[in-house]
């Protein structure tokens, strides 16, 4: 009675598809989120009587054969690559990144991470920070007696002095881009790291080659579309109890084979 | 004696294997691309004595898919694609060529499309598909032309089979006699092709093969009560 092992992975795909949503619902305000989506794959199949197995002397063949399946499984937890919208802050050390790329990030570690949350802040000795407090990969500092800065679309930062007009460059904030974003592995506290199926990171200059343009004084946000998971809400609550009717269906013939004896 | 008892337990052994098929239809209700199984049943003869009792009985012989369109569900994606109308996607697998229509396609470390098993997705020669990595705002056309920057990079080969279509497993099929490219595919770029699995029909189905289930069941149960006063009858004889 393999009905009863099949709808109960039917029951845990629709629950796993409630976790990722929860997850995303969650997330709805976190800057630069991205939702998920979970997908599906069929499991494996029985085979009773493969397809094309010949059925008589003459050579005839049988056209489809008798295939159970077991149930179904889950492919993937993809990162849905969308552009959040941008919210205007007026921060100077906040910035979005409009298009594809990444910042880079050092951990305390010395490991690399990636980030798409611009929520920049200052350190005690100058240096441009992420909100933990770990510094960018670019490794820029602010002077400390600068007035204001200035990051352009390009990435180029500038810092302005109290007796001067003209702005000092001190750096430039790179943007890395991956072959396959979606392959990135989520650390959590908005950040990634590289993975094999990520490919290696590929460092450039902002508004080049086809990557993002950087935008001070904004914040991405969360890509989370709340119509849109809501209704996969319901999808997927619909989804669990029609598995559960399954469920009591085989269990009611059970019912009635062991009424036998 | 017992022939009643064996054709109920073939329709038992049957209708179990149909519960397992309807389970599976309805696990399989959220999994892109999947197409429904139905069971068909064929009836043998098993020999009596002669004509008059000869006995025929239903084994689960078959099955027949349901190859209609699933909805689509749009999501935005840039790798998500759906076939509109007749067409497969051409995928590279270590079972050799199959043909698919879930087109939740991601890339590989090389830039290289791929389905979420990680098969290559071949183009229509037949080759794989890579995405170059600046081309970070690419669409895919109808006929399935991947372009960016005003340049064309690649085509998704879209086919439909010239013979028979085997299937594999739900969403996977394989052409035995070849395949040729589809004269007017509809690929949709950002949409993905739903299960086409019915929740009314299979519920309705469910509750078929349950009843059935029962009746035969209870035919089993009176055919035993049948046999055992036959024989305490003969006992008092």
């Amino acid at each position: 009675m393999k009905s009863l092992q099949i709808a109960a992975t039917g029951m845990a795909a629709q629950q796993m598809r409630v976790d990722v949503i929860s997850n995303n619902i969650a997330n709805m305000s976190t800057a630069a989120y991205r939702p998920r989506t979970a997908e599906f794959a069929d499991l494996m199949y029985q085979q009773y009587l493969t397809p094309g197995t010949i059925s008589s002397q003459v050579g005839t063949i049988v056209p489809a054969g008798v295939q159970l399946g077991t149930g179904v499984k889950p492919a993937s937890v993809s990162m849905e690559i969308t552009q959040g919208s941008m919210r205007p802050t007026g921060s100077e050390l906040d910035i979005a990144i409009d298009g594809t790329g990444f910042l880079e990030v050092t951990l305390p570690s010395g490991e690399s991470a990636y980030t798409r949350d611009g929520k920049l802040n200052r350190s005690p000795e100058g240096q441009i920070v992420t909100k933990d407090g770990f510094e960018l990969a670019d490794g820029i500092t602010i002077p400390q007696d600068a007035r204001r800065i200035s990051i352009s679309t390009d990435g180029e930062v500038v810092a302005y002095f109290a007796n001067e007009a003209q702005g000092q460059a001190i750096g430039t904030i790179s943007l890395v881009r991956f072959v396959n974003e979606k392959g990135l592995e989520a650390m959590g506290d908005n950040m990634f790291r590289e993975t094999e199926a990520s490919g290696t990171p590929n460092r450039l200059i902002p508004a080049t080659e086809g990557v993002g343009v950087i935008r001070q004084g904004y914040l991405e946000e969360s890509g989370v579309d709340v119509v849109q998971e809501i209704s996969e809400l319901i999808e997927a609550q619909r989804g669990y109890e029609l598995n559960s009717k399954v469920i009591s269906a085989a269990d009611e013939m059970l019912a009635a084979t062991t009424r036998l004896r | 004696m017992s022939n009643a008892i064996y054709a109920a337990l073939a329709r038992q052994t049957g209708l179990m294997n149909e519960m397992q098929l309807v389970a599976n239809n309805i696990a399989n209700s959220s999994t892109t691309g999947y197409k429904s199984d139905r069971a068909v049943f064929a009836e043998f003869l098993a020999g009596g004595r002669n004509n008059l009792t000869d006995l025929s009985m239903g084994s689960l012989a078959g099955h027949s898919f349901n190859m209609e369109q699933g909805g689509l569900r749009m999501t935005g994606g840039r790798l998500d694609l759906a076939v509109q109308g007749e067409g497969f996607f051409l995928l590279e697998t270590p079972q050799g060529q199959m043909l698919t229509r879930a087109g939740h396609f991601q890339l590989n470390e090389q830039g290289e499309l791929i389905d979420t098993s990680g098969n290559r997705v071949l183009n229509a020669g037949g080759g794989p598909i890579a995405i170059p990595e600046e081309a970070t705002n690419f669409t895919i056309a109808a006929d399935g032309t991947i372009a960016a920057n005003g340049a064309i990079i690649e085509q998704v080969g879209v086919v439909v089979p010239t013979g028979e279509l085997q299937r594999a497993s739900g969403t996977m099929f394989t052409a035995p006699d070849g395949y040729a490219q589809a004269e007017t595919p509809g690929v949709i770029q950002g949409a993905l092709e739903q299960s086409n699995v019915s929740p009314v029909l299979e519920v309705a189905r469910l509750i078929e093969v349950q009843r059935a289930y029962e009746a035969g069941q209870s035919l089993i149960e009176r055919e035993d009560d049948r046999i055992s006063k036959f024989i305490s009858t003969l006992r008092q004889l």
